[in-house]
């Protein structure tokens, strides 16, 4: 009996490794180009693997399409120590100025380059294609907001923070008691909320070169201030108030998209959570209130995500990156799989698919018109999780404004902008 | 065919060790040079230059004040975690080789935890930390609950929590061999001579149980030491970076601020912490052992 179970044992080891060592071999004997992608846009994991079967049958090129839920700098860096790049990766734009230089080919002879604003160049070279374009702001749901207070709600009349106030107000006394979301996740915070700082400067590298040097006191900076009126008024109506920081990103998204919150801080990537939730139809996004004219008027964002292709792999693998950059932005297939499919929203203006999600249509509809802040790229490595950490301690009441900018104050002290 | 000549010893060695010598080489003894060698370099990871820069790298994780917070918070969270895993783990024995109804099956649940990994084990308490108790504390006080992760003092005590539940069940199976092979005359006789069971237990059954415990003291602390799946998916260092133990900011440091070099010499000074320590509690530990 104990003989026969140990040889159970080993067989079923013995299979293990098999089904390990048999699962490379498939990847190499299949006829034509091995074409693997990295993806790091979870949400549309599974549309890429069903493209990536489809292309392979269609085009003869073998399309692997990976994910990792890792930080897209921390997954590349594990990846290039072990000497195993992808032959398309998928990696946000600060990315591109810290990999590309290295490790991306020059894509400045490509056709699609004339056909959109968002490509990457670093020192002179194209290196990163843009996947899509995304951008920050507040996201509203208009027919809850109808629904407690009895009027339209006209998100271009939302301009500064009392007029925020005000509509917070009204829904307030509708009988919502918290019309709020905020999420708690350093990259939302650090990366997306207070990055806005910067971005809405109007030379952020000057305004963080002043923070370094002490000549400019980040507490007393407008902007900063700004931002921050308005945060405390998001703060103080969000529903999870009494414990900010164990908010869950898909709850408050849900509240959202069923209509008991009416505002929530995000960006269209949102999307991809509240479309499962049953949505009200009219939801959109908005900039930030601010008492600062001007960038109230636009949402902030860019380009997000960008491929690169490797240039340590054939020469072969990377004309076929190449076919594929070219179908997504010039085959009416590769359109629909990116504005349709995916529902992103296209970086190139000669795809002229209209964008299904709501979030999506407002986020296009700013960048047709040019009211769209540019991203700030060169935030080192980890400002989004130090920075990020000072603001949950300021969400959680830990410290105060004053003891916020001090913290980050105190990180720009040693951290560094990245090369560009 | 002479049995003692060089030739002869040399080819029974790699006969019989030969492939698990170059495994070894392979999978510890290179990795581990060449990360050694590593720590002397400013790499970031992903450039294809590595940049020898000496001992700086040491220097900086010296001055690194966060990497020390984490160390101390792992100390801390350490002591606790070995203590009551061990406390726990040593009722549960006793309680499963005591004779009670139904013990096989105790002994399997209690070992069940241990099975799931630290990862689906981390989200699975991070849902009964966040929805389970909180809902049922709005059923009791009828107003707002805040969920323990939400403050650095909860996160803290739901990590020792959590590292308990997977840990005790674990070391509860040593404790039951170090029970079982504990003679039943010495038991007896000491009963006979007048011991109440709570003194032989204290003065027979520990006593020569002392290697298991050396045991699994050690094998706690190692495992408390490094600890990083649990970290990772029941608080990932939240609230505001209050619970990054010391493998979770090596991790950090390494891959997502891209210092290799500098993560790599922590992760050797960790390394070297932890080796420090559990090499001298089995010293300890291993020079009171008695035998019956």
């Amino acid at each position: 009996m104990k003989k026969a179970l140990a040889l159970i044992l080993a067989l079923v080891m013995v299979l293990a490794l098999a089904a390990c060592g048999g699962g490379t071999e498939a990847a190499t004997t299949s006829s034509g180009v091995n074409l693997t992608i990295f993806n790091s846009k979870m949400e549309i994991q599974s549309q890429m693997e069903e493209m990536a079967a489809q292309y392979s049958k269609e085009k003869g090129v073998n399309v692997e399409v990976y994910y990792s839920s890792d930080t897209v700098a921390a997954h590349m860096s594990t990846k290039y120590a072990s000497n195993d790049p992808y032959v398309i990766s998928m990696v946000d734009a600060k990315d591109i100025y810290s990999l590309g230089p290295e490790h991306a080919i020059d894509l400045s002879a490509e056709k699609w380059v004339g056909d959109t604003t968002q490509a990457i160049s670093v020192d002179g070279k194209v290196l990163g294609f843009p996947v899509c374009v995304e951008a920050r702001g507040i996201l509203y749901n208009a027919d809850a907001i109808k629904a407690v207070t009895g009027e339209d709600f006209d998100p271009a009349a939302v301009k500064t923070t009392a007029d925020l106030e005000s509509v917070i107000a009204k829904l307030v006394a509708g009988g919502m008691e918290a019309p709020v979301g905020l999420q708690k996740e350093d990259w939302s915070l650090g990366a997306h909320y207070f990055a806005e700082v910067y971005e809405q400067q109007d030379d952020p590298d000057a305004f963080i070169a002043g923070i370094k040097d002490g000549s400019i006191k980040l507490i007393d900076d407008p902007v900063f201030n700004a931002m921050m009126d308005t945060f405390d008024v998001l703060k103080a109506n969000n529903y999870a108030k009494a414990a900010p920081l164990s908010a869950v990103r898909e709850d408050t998204e849900m509240m959202l998209a069923q209509g008991d919150l009416a505002f929530k801080y995000g960006g269209n990537w949102d999307w991809s959570n509240i479309k499962d939730f049953d949505p009200s139809e009219n939801l959109g996004m908005m900039p930030v209130p601010s008492t600062l004219a001007g960038y109230n008027e636009k949402l902030v964002g860019g380009g997000s995500k960008y491929f690169y292709i490797d240039n340590a792999v054939s020469a072969e693998q990377q004309q076929a990156a190449k076919d594929f950059l070219n179908w997504l932005v010039y085959d009416e297939e590769g359109q629909d799989f990116l504005v349709n499919t995916c529902a992103l929203v296209p970086a190139f203006s000669n795809i002229t698919l209209p964008v299904s999600d709501p979030l999506g249509a407002s986020v296009k509809s700013y960048a047709d018109k040019g009211a769209l802040t540019g991203n700030y790229n060169y935030l080192p490595d980890d400002h989004y999780a130090k920075v990020g950490i000072s603001f949950q301690k300021y969400l959680a009441g830990e410290i105060d404004r004053a003891g916020f900018a001090d913290e980050v104050t105190a990180y720009w002290a040693t951290a560094e902008v990245g090369a560009h | 065919m002479k049995q003692n000549t060089l030739g002869y010893k040399i080819k029974q060695y790699l006969m019989f060790g030969g492939v698990g010598t170059v495994l070894f080489l392979g999978v510890v003894a290179v990795p581990f040079i060449y990360g050694l060698y590593l720590t002397l370099t400013s790499w970031d990871g992903v450039s294809r230059s590595k940049p020898f820069v000496g001992f700086a790298n040491f220097a900086a994780a010296f001055q690194d004040t966060t990497y020390w917070q984490a160390m101390g918070r792992t100390v801390i969270y350490s002591i606790f975690a070995v203590i009551l895993i061990n406390i726990v783990a040593f009722a549960l024995a006793y309680l499963v080789t005591s004779g009670v109804k139904g013990q096989n099956f105790f002994r399997a649940g209690f070992f069940v935890p241990n099975l799931i990994g630290g990862i689906v084990l981390g989200y699975v308490w991070q849902f009964v930390f966040n929805r389970a108790f909180v809902a049922i504390g709005k059923a009791i006080t009828g107003g707002t609950a805040v969920s323990l992760l939400a403050s650095p003092n909860g996160a803290m005590f739901c990590l020792i929590l959590v590292s308990v539940w997977q840990y005790a069940g674990y070391m509860m199976l040593i404790y039951v061999a170090g029970f079982m092979s504990v003679s039943k005359d010495v038991q007896e006789a000491s009963l006979i001579d007048g011991c109440t069971p709570a003194q032989a237990m204290k003065n027979v059954t520990i006593p020569l149980m002392r290697s298991s415990f050396v045991q699994c003291i050690f094998l706690s602390i190692t495992r408390c030491f490094v600890v990083y799946d649990v970290n990772l998916s029941l608080t990932k260092g939240e609230p505001f970076g209050s619970s990054v133990m010391a493998a979770m900011h090596v991790y950090n440091q390494a891959f997502t601020y891209k210092n290799y070099g500098l993560g790599q010499a922590e992760a050797v000074i960790l390394f070297l912490v932890c080796a420090i320590v559990g090499v001298t509690q089995v010293m300890v530990g291993k020079r009171g052992e008695v035998e019956a």
